[in-house]
């Protein structure tokens, strides 16, 4: 069977696929925490519990629950049952807590749907509750603090840092393929005294390391892939090939598709420039 | 195309392959040629003889377009270099055939694929210049050795690959510089008559060396450069060929 990599120069292949590798792997490492960051936003901003003061009783939580199922934002709007109160504190405070021995609770859970950031949500949510004549204050309602903005700045945080560092991987490339072009040098000699031009000549070099990006990209790209795979199977717990299926979306596979590519151009253009510089050097002596 | 003018042309379709009128040339604040005038023909050998650093090999920069005259007119293969474009003049080193003193290969080639390389430039596939080749590896006298990588031939046989490459898309003009460098007088006088049998098929050949005595391989237009002036000295018949013979 031939040898597909036939050809390539080994040392800048390993090199320009570890680039890849590292590139992707930080591209994906980003992605992930892009997604961690929206999910953490939207589970933040989408509940909220109402806690009733006027009027007391069964008729203040169900007027309540009426005037939340009209209040703008809200999607949906249940009492906190007992049950659920007990499970939540001992969720939150570890300790072993008894449905039966918690007080008659005055709470109501509500889900919200996604709003822009310059809506007041709980400022409307309690006033649509005062038009229907019930005193509540939300608890745990979505604002700036508290984490509130964090997901944001993670997220800006996750895409520079990735196009820092791939670009840092670019300019290794750049110079990796420049590399190349300095053991091409006698062709780009010889080439030039048989009447190459420049482009010609700086062509030849360029296409060689443009085709070693590209293989060494797609090897880097799967096997950072691959790895992302590794790490998702060991961190989600019982997660399986089959569910992760479903949970990758088309946008996370970017960095593995993008990576090949921009190894590509990235060596072609220092191949390219270096080869052109020998070419100048071979045809002027003077 | 080639940015000329017409009486270029003209000389050129009269056989002045190489004409020099009043030309300097050097590199950077040394000037090594000074006033060179010098005139190359089709089917025609010039030998240009001088003792060393007398600016030969300076001389056969300025003939493959590697050194720019300072002053004076250059035209070679009917194109005042000069004048000419970037382009224009590769596409007229594409026509010269030359030998370094030093000449430089793809290493990690085979002498076959180096011999081959103007061929391939110029756009021939290896089914075109096969048969081109392999008759000018015999042409040489390179042998099996031409399937070998350049890295691992001797000298001689590096020599004879440069020639066979010099020859490989049949120049108009053939450069060599101190061919004979580092041979036997033998072989020496073996490779120039090999540069010089090329006038038959109407190629101009001009040759730089330290060795006054290969005046006598055949008919050559002798010429003397000494510090930077290149005086012409006369004709020789030269002695018969082996062919001749």
């Amino acid at each position: 069977m031939r040898n597909p990599f036939a050809g390539l120069e080994r040392a800048l292949f390993w090199t320009l696929a570890f680039a890849a590798f590292a590139a992707a792997a930080v591209g994906l490492g980003a992605r992930a925490a892009d997604r961690i960051a929206v999910a953490y936003e939207q589970q933040r901003s989408n509940y909220a519990i109402v806690r009733v003061l006027a009027p007391e009783g069964e008729e203040g939580l169900a007027a309540a629950q009426a005037a939340l199922n009209a209040a703008p934002h809200v999607t949906s709007a249940a009492p906190m049952t007992a049950g659920r109160a007990a499970a939540l504190l001992q969720q939150w405070g570890g300790s072993d807590v008894q449905a039966e021995d918690l007080p008659p609770l005055r709470l109501i859970e509500i889900e919200l749907a996604p709003a822009p950031a310059h809506v007041d949500v709980p400022g409307d949510i309690v006033a649509a509750l005062a038009q229907g004549g019930v005193t509540a204050e939300l608890v745990g309602a979505p604002d700036s603090a508290s984490g509130g903005g964090l997901s944001g700045i993670v997220r800006q945080i996750a895409l520079w840092g990735a196009v820092a560092f791939a670009a840092t991987m670019a300019v290794i490339v750049w110079l990796a393929a420049r590399g190349l072009a300095a053991r091409r040098r006698e062709m780009v000699t010889v080439m030039c005294d048989l009447g190459a031009t420049q482009g010609q000549a700086a062509g030849r070099v360029a296409d060689e390391a443009a085709r070693t990006g590209l293989a060494a990209g797609m090897v880097g790209g799967v096997l950072a892939g691959f790895a992302a795979l590794v790490v998702l199977l060991l961190v989600i717990p019982g997660a399986r090939l089959d569910t992760l299926r479903d949970m990758i979306l088309p946008i996370d596979l970017l960095p593995i598709a993008a990576v090949p590519l921009g190894a590509a151009i990235f060596a072609g253009a220092g191949a390219r420039a270096a080869a052109a510089s020998f070419h100048r050097q071979a045809a002027r002596l003077g | 195309m080639p940015r000329t003018n017409p009486v270029d042309i003209d000389l050129y379709e009269r056989g002045a392959l190489v004409r020099f009128a009043g030309v300097d040339a050097g590199y950077g604040a040394a000037t090594v040629l000074v006033g060179i005038e010098f005139e190359a023909r089709k089917g025609e050998v010039a030998l240009v003889t001088g003792p060393a650093a007398a600016g030969k090999t300076t001389f056969q920069h300025l003939l493959r377009l590697a050194l720019e005259p300072r002053s004076g007119r250059a035209v070679i293969l009917g194109v005042d270099v000069g004048r000419a474009s970037a382009r224009t003049k590769a596409d007229v080193k594409k026509r010269i055939g030359y030998v370094a003193e030093n000449p430089v290969f793809i290493e990690h080639w085979s002498a076959f694929d180096n011999i081959a390389m103007p061929l391939r430039l110029i756009g021939q596939k290896p089914r075109d210049y096969d048969d081109d080749v392999r008759e000018l590896v015999d042409f040489v006298g390179l042998g099996d050795a031409a399937d070998i990588t350049v890295e691992k031939l001797s000298n001689a046989e590096r020599r004879r690959v440069a020639i066979a490459r010099a020859l490989a898309a049949k120049p108009d003009l053939i450069l060599a510089d101190d061919p004979t460098a580092g041979m036997s007088p033998a072989d020496g006088r073996r490779v120039v008559r090999l540069l010089t049998e090329m006038r038959r098929v109407g190629a101009g050949v001009i040759i730089t060396s330290q060795d006054e005595s290969l005046a006598d391989v055949g008919p050559i237009n002798r010429w003397r450069m000494d510090r930077g002036h290149l005086s012409r000295v006369g004709y020789d018949g030269g002695e018969p060929t082996e062919a001749e013979e």
